[in-house]
């Protein structure tokens, strides 16, 4: 072969060329390290969805479940702590919970008692100012923290309070209403908590 | 030119010799037990044989209900209805029920976990073993296997074969007892075409649980091979180029 | 685009002003001879299975429990829970085959041509320690998933140890950690094979390719291109026959790379087990204590030097023999530089006897893999009768092996110092075979 002229054109073109299909290459390849770290079968199925009765709970008692490792908060509410409910609204910060916390509950929770039905509260138990575990203090009377205390929840890290629904009150650390989390019930006395009711919002 | 001939025979001995021995597996003068994973009717058929006849002692520990479901194209409601028998939630793994002690106590051993059994044996194991019962009168259980002499297990599926005698060879002793064949002595629910098929169907089925990955990776096997031959060819149009000003 | 990064290549120059000569003094301005052929493209080859099997094995031990319990489980775990472990998994286990397959070539094409020679001795010293490195790396990494063939090939490799006369069970014992290999073992493995190892051999890699870099490559003709004319097309003072490394190596490499990743990927996809030689069957049974494999045998690229050990009998109460015999092979290949003294670097002018020599060399070592395998426990029989004493014939043909295995360093020895070699002239230029 006689000394060919460097066709520089068709060099940069096959550079190019090779180096993109290369990059398209590696990154297919990448595709399946990145993925490797969703959570895995085993991860999946410890999160699955938990069933709970509610029979032997009584009215004003609070039943811990763990669902995804986290406490979900499972009240049988009072008709005093229901009727209590709507009187909270002036000192909530979103007593709608179409504001700021509008993200935090399914469509079907977004009501005055931030649940499927009145009197069973399913929620989250963690606080959304930063993650403790609010305690239940279900009996209306005076409290240190609050002389009119309606019943709710209490955070004893940096006192943040909720009232029966969940609801932030202002001028607390809190920002917003704690989670509703998806359920729905398999009958009338069994709540399986991660699964939306079927053709719910 | 010479030189590159030797060495070039030398690469290709080797080769060669690698591809001749993987594809030399199978162990010895068992009947081949013809498997196709991709033959979702018959692992379909074999999990139902393996959660009707085996899950009460044999555990697949390795394998989640779920996963069989998406595979297998069941769905939830097919899985728990029809195949699980445990009690478990959909997303566990197939644990046998049968408690390890009681196990050792009936039959002197432990049922062993079968999620990686065709790994471990081969497909054709399985299935020449599922094939190879007889009735012994001599074993404690009344049965014994051909490819595992005194083995512990019990026949769990004579009501589908029905029973088989073993034919002694001419010359055997009772102490040395020299099995030349099995015979049907006593028809069962199946007829021997239909156990066979069973057979290879549960074997199919247990072959697939021992690498459900083996369902997909051939599927993007193809795709990746091509991509990386046709990348082959292109860095070698781009070598051919750039060594155009090597003489 | 292009003036954004060479700005930031002038601003790192101006702070580290040393990298971009270092850059093209190994690359660029790294001149090899160009008439490298088939036989060069394993060392980078090598190169990307180490990449490979670093990558794939931090993010298996991701999901890995390096405890004697929950080993096996975890692997299992990988090949099923975890999203394209399995994947990841086959990769790391057909790296570890093929990074023998074309380590062994690699090293062959040192001995076809010289490359050991000097002054490549410190290159191939180097080489040798990065071999033996990885034999222990691939070993421990066996051990890892605790499968019932890691457990005993583990007792057994460890046992060997135990023939060294006075300290061997002492040895034993605390290399286990343990009267048998147990969770101490196998979290010391573990250790050793994720980071203690891969550091050494990463430095290994690095002196290995500075050390060569030195001294420049030897090529098929094992003539050498430093003394030859001056002059080529991109500088006057480097040899005529050299070419840059890079674009014209890197390029050429890169469809050794893209034909190597299409047959890896053929083995991952189709036959990932590659018929029980990459994965052994008996490792899907975890470990047991109890119950003995039928065959214990070490993965394919270590039977050579295991059917040595096995090929060596017993004498005067002890096993150390076939021991130091494994050890001896490889001691050998170290030794090549000052065994091997002939002037002619390549096989291709070298003297008859050589060519018949290493062709038996290389016949000897296919035959100790076939004892080491057991594969001729399968075709003896076959081809001699199905009567016949396995053993006897096992230990016929071993024995003959081995000794032209060691023979061949015998003869090299020979041949070379007393001047039985007769030469073919070398070429004073590169050859090409376009």
């Amino acid at each position: 072969m006689a000394n060919e002229v460097v066709d520089q054109g068709r060099r940069r073109f096959l550079t190019t060329t090779t180096a993109v299909v290369g990059g398209v290459g590696v990154v297919a390849a990448a595709v399946p390290f990145i993925k490797s770290w969703e959570p895995s079968a085993r991860a999946k199925a410890a999160g699955a969805p938990v069933t709970q009765s509610l029979k032997k709970i009584e009215p004003g008692q609070q039943l811990i479940v763990a669902w995804r490792s986290l406490p979900v908060f499972i009240v049988n509410r009072t008709p005093s702590q229901l009727a209590a409910l709507p009187k909270q609204d002036p000192r909530l910060v979103d007593p709608s919970s179409t504001g700021t916390s509008a993200d935090q509950q399914p469509k079907y929770a977004q009501n005055g008692t931030r649940s499927i039905k009145p009197e069973w509260l399913v929620m989250v138990g963690i606080c959304t100012h930063l993650g403790c575990v609010p305690n239940y203090v279900g009996d209306m009377k005076p409290e240190p923290f609050d002389p009119n205390w309606q019943g709710g929840y209490y955070c004893p890290c940096h006192h943040s309070r909720y009232d029966m629904a969940g609801r932030v009150y202002q001028g607390v650390p809190a920002p917003k209403n704690m989670v509703i989390p998806p359920y729905h019930y398999l009958d009338d006395m069994t709540v399986q908590i991660g699964v939306d009711p079927q053709g719910a919002a | 030119m010479i030189k590159r001939y030797f060495s070039t025979i030398a690469l290709a001995l080797g080769l060669l010799a690698g591809a001749s021995a993987a594809m030399a597996d199978e162990g010895p003068e068992l009947p081949s037990a013809a498997t196709n994973i991709r033959d979702t009717a018959s692992l379909r058929r074999g999990a139902h044989l393996f959660f009707n006849y085996c899950v009460g002692c044999h555990s697949l520990k390795y394998m989640r209900y779920e996963r069989i479901a998406d595979d297998l194209g069941l769905t939830q409601d097919e899985v728990m209805n029809n195949l699980n028998f445990t009690g478990a939630k959909f997303g566990d793994p197939v644990i046998s029920h049968m408690p390890a002690d009681d196990a050792q106590k009936f039959f002197g051993k432990a049922p062993p976990d079968l999620s990686l059994e065709v790994s471990a044996k081969g497909a054709d194991w399985v299935f020449a073993y599922l094939n190879g019962f007889y009735l012994d009168p001599k074993s404690p259980i009344g049965w014994n296997n051909t490819l595992l002499p005194n083995a512990a297990m019990p026949f769990p599926l004579w009501e589908l074969q029905g029973e088989q005698t073993a034919v002694l060879k001419p010359g055997s002793s009772a102490d040395d007892p020299q099995i030349e064949k099995l015979i049907l002595t006593h028809p069962g629910r199946l007829t021997p075409e239909q156990y066979q098929q069973a057979t290879r169907d549960l074997t199919n089925f247990l072959q697939y649980v021992s690498e459900p990955a083996a369902l997909q990776r051939r599927h993007y096997g193809i795709w990746v091979v091509l991509f990386l031959l046709a990348f082959t060819f292109l860095a070698y149009l781009l070598k051919k180029e750039y060594w155009k000003d090597v003489h | 685009m292009a003036n954004v990064l060479s700005n930031i290549g002038d601003w790192v120059t101006e702070r580290a002003p040393g990298l971009m000569p270092v850059y093209r003094k190994h690359m660029t301005e790294y001149y090899a001879p160009k008439n490298f052929n088939l036989w060069y493209y394993f060392g980078s080859l090598a190169l990307l299975v180490l990449v490979n099997q670093i990558v794939t094995g931090i993010f298996l031990t991701m999901n890995y429990d390096p405890s004697a319990a929950g080993a096996f489980d975890s692997v299992q775990y990988i090949m099923r829970d975890v999203e394209w472990g399995w994947l990841i998994r086959y990769m790391h286990t057909t790296g570890a085959s093929l990074f023998f397959v074309v380590i062994y070539l690699h090293m062959f094409r040192g001995i076809l041509y010289g490359s050991y020679k000097k002054p490549r001795e410190l290159v191939w010293l180097l080489g040798m320690l990065i071999f033996l490195v990885l034999m222990a790396e691939a070993f421990m990494g066996y051990v890892l998933p605790w499968g019932n063939m890691s457990f005993w090939g583990a007792k057994v490799i460890v046992s060997l140890f135990g023939t060294i006369p006075v300290i061997g069970k002492d040895l034993v014992q605390w290399i286990m950690g343990d009267f048998l290999p147990a969770d101490a073992t196998l979290n010391r493995f573990f250790a050793l094979h994720v980071i203690a190892l891969p550091l050494v051999l990463l430095l290994l890699v690095v002196l290995h390719l500075a050390a060569l870099h030195e001294v420049g490559s030897n090529n098929p003709d094992g003539v050498d291109i430093k003394h030859g004319p001056k002059g080529n097309r991109w500088d006057p003072t480097k040899p005529a026959d050299g070419i840059p490394f890079h674009p014209y190596y890197t390029v050429k490499d890169l469809v050794g790379v893209g034909l190597f990743l299409a047959i890896a990927a053929f083995i991952i996809f189709f036959q990932p087990t590659f018929g029980g030689w990459f994965l052994e069957h008996d490792n899907s049974i975890a470990a047991n204590n109890l119950v003995t494999p039928a065959q214990i045998k070490p993965v394919w690229y270590f039977t050579a030097f295991y059917a040595i050990v096995r090929m060596i009998p017993s004498a005067m109460g002890t096993a150390v023999w076939g021991v130091l015999g494994m050890f001896g092979s490889i001691a050998l290949l170290f030794a090549l530089p000052w065994i091997d003294v002939g002037k002619v670097k390549s096989v291709r002018y070298r003297g008859t006897g050589y060519k018949v020599a290493l062709t038996l060399f290389v016949l000897a070592f296919f035959g100790l893999m076939l004892i080491g395998t057991d594969y001729t426990d399968e075709i003896f029989p076959k081809l001699f009768g199905a009567d016949i004493d396995i053993t006897a014939w096992d230990n016929a043909f071993g024995r003959v092996m081995t000794l032209i295995y060691f023979g061949f360093f015998v003869f090299l020895w020979l041949y070379t110092h007393l001047g039985w070699e007769k030469t073919k002239p070398v070429p004073e230029r590169v050859t090409m075979h376009d």
